[in-house]
């Protein structure tokens, strides 16, 4: 849920990372970081195991400035891909308003792909959050591997876009669709955000 | 300086840290969004705070529910100089969390006493009813795009990997 602060004019949008384990979610964030500067950034939280695979959540927060006299900033999250990590999932996706499903093109990680959307799916659901009306973007992350070892994007469409969203080919590791990623998915919130079914939702 | 999302916390949340003299306060949705702040200086800082402490709460109520069979009600960290007390609240936007940090010029007895008054002003509180959707340009697109590209210190309309869908 967005919280639009009237008097400050100020919104919040919460944008949460899904997807497989070692799919690139919290590369995205680093990148993001890397990238951000300091004053229009918080401190990158990463709560991960010693061996640095994410065990809660990273969270990165960001200033993203004016947009129409409101005052805009973004919470980016990740959950731990890891498939024991059910419950942990649920609750970082409470209270999502967007979400950025990263897949794996790797043509050995299809399955995990699929059962990671389906856990998508059902915990929007356990959340009261139609899944159909949910703003979700898809990155197609390692695109730069060797063709031989890859789904092609329209492939990976085939397999896990069928509701047509916007999916972006990314090279998270070099930045290479990370930005265009936000920015779609940023988009998706926005519009919804303003969407005359949003009003009365407080 | 107290920062709220909505008007109706501003004035048990002053009177709080008033009375308990801590540093930073701060009331939140469990899903980590702010509603209330106080002590913060900058809004990214909250944010991540926000994010923390519904995580230590998420975690804490399993842990309890472990132990008890049902959630703990209230935690209390002692730091070196600083301690952190974290509790829920009801209110009439559903339920809530509240994390305060104090030091020496407080104690737990009055952040707790404190708390109480706090947690039922809270619960009594009239809310305004909600307000419409906040009413975005045409062309926020463009501004969105423009503050990204600055973001990632980008040139505005270069163009990279763009959806096909």
């Amino acid at each position: 849920m967005s919280l639009v602060n009237y008097a400050t004019r100020e919104i919040t949008c919460k944008i949460v990372y899904y997807g497989p384990g070692r799919s690139g979610k919290t590369t995205n964030l680093h990148y993001v970081y890397g990238q951000v500067p300091d004053e229009r950034k918080g401190r990158m939280v990463s709560l991960a195991t010693q061996t640095d695979r994410t065990l809660f959540f990273d969270f990165l927060p960001l200033d993203l400035g004016t947009i129409s006299g409101f005052t805009t900033r973004l919470q980016l999250y990740t959950v731990p891909g890891q498939v024991y990590y059910q419950a942990t999932r649920k609750l970082v996706l409470q209270g999502a308003d967007g979400v950025v499903f990263v897949a794996d093109s790797q043509s050995r990680q299809l399955q995990e792909n699929i059962e990671s959307l389906q856990d998508l799916h059902a915990n929007l659901g356990e959340h009261g959050m139609d899944p159909r009306s949910t703003p979700l973007v898809l990155q197609y992350n390692k695109q730069d591997l060797p063709r031989d070892m890859i789904m092609s994007a329209d492939d990976l469409d085939e397999a896990l876009n069928f509701r047509a969203v916007p999916r972006f080919p990314a090279d998270a590791l070099h930045g290479v669709g990370v930005f265009e990623t936000l920015r779609g998915i940023a988009e998706l919130v926005l519009k919804r955000l303003a969407s005359p079914a949003e009003a009365g939702r407080g | 300086m107290i920062s709220v999302a909505e008007p109706w916390v501003e004035a048990p949340l002053k009177r709080f840290v008033d009375d308990a003299r801590v540093m930073f306060a701060l009331l939140i949705y469990p899903s980590g969004q702010v509603l209330g702040q106080s002590g913060f200086a900058r809004a990214v800082d909250v944010m991540s705070a926000a994010a923390l402490a519904a995580g230590i709460h998420a975690t804490v109520r399993e842990l309890g529910r472990t132990l008890e069979g049902k959630g703990f009600r209230d935690v209390f960290h002692a730091g070196a100089k600083r301690r952190v007390y974290l509790a829920e609240a009801t209110t009439p936007r559903g339920p809530c969390l509240f994390l305060t940090v104090f030091d020496d010029q407080s104690s737990l007895g009055l952040v707790q006493l404190y708390f109480e008054e706090l947690r039922t002003a809270l619960a009594q509180a009239k809310v305004q009813a909600p307000t419409a959707a906040p009413m975005l340009d045409e062309n926020f697109e463009a501004e969105l795009n423009r503050n990204l590209a600055m973001l990632f210190g980008r040139a505005p309309g270069r163009r990279h990997i763009t959806p096909t869908s």
